[in-house]
């Protein structure tokens, strides 16, 4: 829609931001490449080649360190569970009370969003949330990755939002033929809600799947392990990978740092994967949250 | 006369009123069944433990629980205020946050402005794919990928080395490990940081450029004077934000990334009081003490964040 055509030194403008945001690009995926390289070379080419551009040899024993250990395998057992059930059970309370908080009035409802509100300011700190999930018999159990991170205020009322643009009249005329509250919510609103619960479904994915804080504090038992926390391990003393049994036959001393990298990247590679395809639903979430909250 | 008459019908009133709540309450019986598992979520895990804010009153005796445990007074605040640690840890919570804050607050803005100039087509759309892959990954994972990549044999390291400059110890160095943390912040986060300005920009109505360009404004200047002040409302609140949260310096980013070598430089409260919790002996009343103190810093800092930009003019939270 330009009405006069650029002139030169806003295309030399656009050049150099070309140029910029693409020398950007290259700093964001040098990192990741240069992991890439160390998990598919032996220690001698490692210590021999200083700074690697491309790989002399590829060797895949790295990776075949990795595969071969029970431990990253439980790590992506719990993981994948704590996902499944974590998100289903987060999405279940948090779609519940979306919906309850977005209804015209009724009683109580100021309270209960004003004490929403004030635990995104206060909280009681890290011990006594230990003692309650102590207490609460969580500790060394999956579920104390899941059971404390039910609702996250911050998705919840994007749903919430989301509900309220949901026109009162389909709500009314449900109601009219004898519909209750329940009701319009499965019927009506989940199947109009579908791109941002999905949204949020995916948010919620890349918060349990990312879990280890939790893990780290109340689980002892390292087949319990997720996967981010026994790939913390991992970099921490790649030995780890021998538990669960079955240590991994070694002709030579391991390469440590390639063994270290090849973990890293089969932890990364299903959001590596994933993530183009979805990209675009996450930056939705984002818009739709900041620019209604 | 008027009052007279509303003070004569206010019993009615009120009698009216308390009928209809129940009735209210009756009829939107399943709005609280829906209500109910949410709020049981809140009671349990955000309510509960901020009872458990008074061990930091208490010396806790784990036999006796929070209940049982003796007051023990300010006792606990005393202890910490008078340890040199704590306030070093304090101090290098506020460094790294405003060094956060300074370093890599202004990158997602000027991120933005530049990539909302870029031509629409697959280079744009595969560079926004890039830059807001590394916010999706744990800390576990960057700094792993860092830690390699910084290490003594690392390629940064490498490079160093071949340009004729010395090695650096990146992870081990009081002075390079806070640059380090907040130029990998950047790094993971500048991109995903920047969508919220993008959208901004982008609700700018395209006329307003086209007038100034028919007036002979240049790029530069269209940016200074159309796209900035637009961007500024967002970028105020999000300021507030960041400085009313500055206690927090980011436990996942330090805790995966430092080593005892740098707790000097490194070491944030978060930090201090997880390795006093659970690694060391533990005095859970001094951890919940800090952390009482932590939340009352939080809350004066977004007040007082708060109230300095509303005096120079901008629109504040509250």
């Amino acid at each position: 829609m330009q009405m006069k055509a650029k002139s030169r030194s806003d295309k030399f403008f656009d050049v150099i931001v070309a140029l910029v945001l693409g020398l950007w690009g290259l700093i964001i995926l040098y990192p990741f490449y240069n992991s890439l390289l160390v998990s598919l070379v032996t220690q001698e080419t490692y210590v021999k080649t200083p700074f690697m551009l491309y790989p002399e040899e590829i060797t895949f024993e790295s990776y075949l360190h990795v595969f071969k250990s029970p431990y990253l395998w439980s790590g992506y057992r719990v993981t994948l569970f704590v996902v499944v059930v974590g998100v289903a059970y987060s999405m279940f309370l948090t779609v519940t009370m979306a919906y309850a908080l977005s209804r015209k009035k009724f009683p109580g409802k100021g309270l209960v969003l004003n004490m929403i509100i004030v635990t995104m300011f206060f909280g009681g700190g890290m011990v006594p949330f230990y003692l309650l999930v102590k207490s609460l018999h969580l500790v060394n159990s999956v579920f104390a990755m899941i059971i404390p991170a039910g609702v996250n205020t911050y998705y919840m009322l994007i749903i919430r939002n989301y509900f309220q643009t949901i026109p009162e009249s389909m709500e009314e005329s449900a109601k009219m033929d004898g519909a209750n509250d329940i009701a319009i919510l499965f019927k009506i609103m989940l199947p109009l809600a579908v791109p941002v619960m999905a949204t949020v479904i995916l948010f919620l994915a890349v918060d349990r799947w990312n879990e280890w804080f939790n893990a780290m504090m109340f689980i002892r038992d390292s087949s319990k392990h997720p996967l981010q926390l026994a790939l913390m391990r991992v970099i921490q003393d790649t030995n780890q990978l021998n538990v669960g049994g079955v240590p991994a036959a070694q002709q030579k001393p391991l390469f440590s740092d390639g063994v270290k990298m090849a973990s890293i990247f089969v932890v990364m590679l299903p959001i590596m994967c994933v993530y183009p395809f979805v990209q675009k639903y996450f930056m939705k979430g984002i818009l739709i949250g900041a620019v209604k909250g | 006369m008027k009052t007279q008459i509303s003070a004569f019908h206010s019993p009615i009133k009120t009698a009216g009123k308390r009928r209809s709540l129940f009735r209210e309450i009756l009829l939107n019986k399943y709005i609280y069944l829906l209500l109910l598992p949410g709020v049981a979520f809140y009671i349990i895990f955000s309510y509960i433990p901020m009872y458990g804010v008074t061990l930091a009153f208490k010396q806790f005796i784990i036999k006796k629980g929070i209940l049982g445990s003796p007051w023990v007074g300010f006792r606990n605040f005393e202890y910490i205020l008078g340890e040199p640690e704590f306030w070093k840890v304090f101090k290098n919570t506020l460094i790294i946050s405003f060094g956060r804050i300074i370093t890599g607050f202004p990158v997602p803005i000027i991120f933005a402005i530049l990539f909302n100039e870029l031509r629409e087509g697959a280079y744009k759309k595969g560079l926004q794919t890039v830059y807001t892959f590394p916010h999706f990954l744990s800390w576990v994972i960057i700094a792993g990928i860092v830690r390699n990549l910084f290490s003594n044999d690392g390629a940064i390291n490498n490079l160093l080395f071949l340009l004729g400059a010395e090695k650096y110890n990146f992870l081990a160095s009081n002075n390079l490990f806070r640059p380090l943390l907040f130029i990998t912040d950047i790094w993971k986060e500048a991109g995903w940081s920047s969508i919220i300005y993008l959208a901004t920009i982008a609700g700018i109505s395209p006329e307003l450029y086209e007038a100034a360009s028919i007036d002979g404004a240049n790029r530069f200047q269209r940016i200074i004077h159309i796209t900035w002040p637009e961007l500024r409302s967002t970028v105020v609140l999000l300021l507030i934000l960041a400085v009313g949260n500055c206690m927090n310096a980011g436990f996942d980013q330090v805790y995966n990334l430092y080593n005892p070598l740098v707790y000097d430089s490194g070491d944030i409260i978060d930090t201090y009081v997880f390795r006093i919790t659970f690694l060391t002996n533990p005095d859970f009343g001094v951890s919940t003490a800090v952390g009482l103190f932590k939340s009352f810093i939080n809350m004066f800092l977004l007040i007082a964040a708060d109230r300095f930009l509303k005096l120079i003019g901008e629109r504040g939270i509250y």
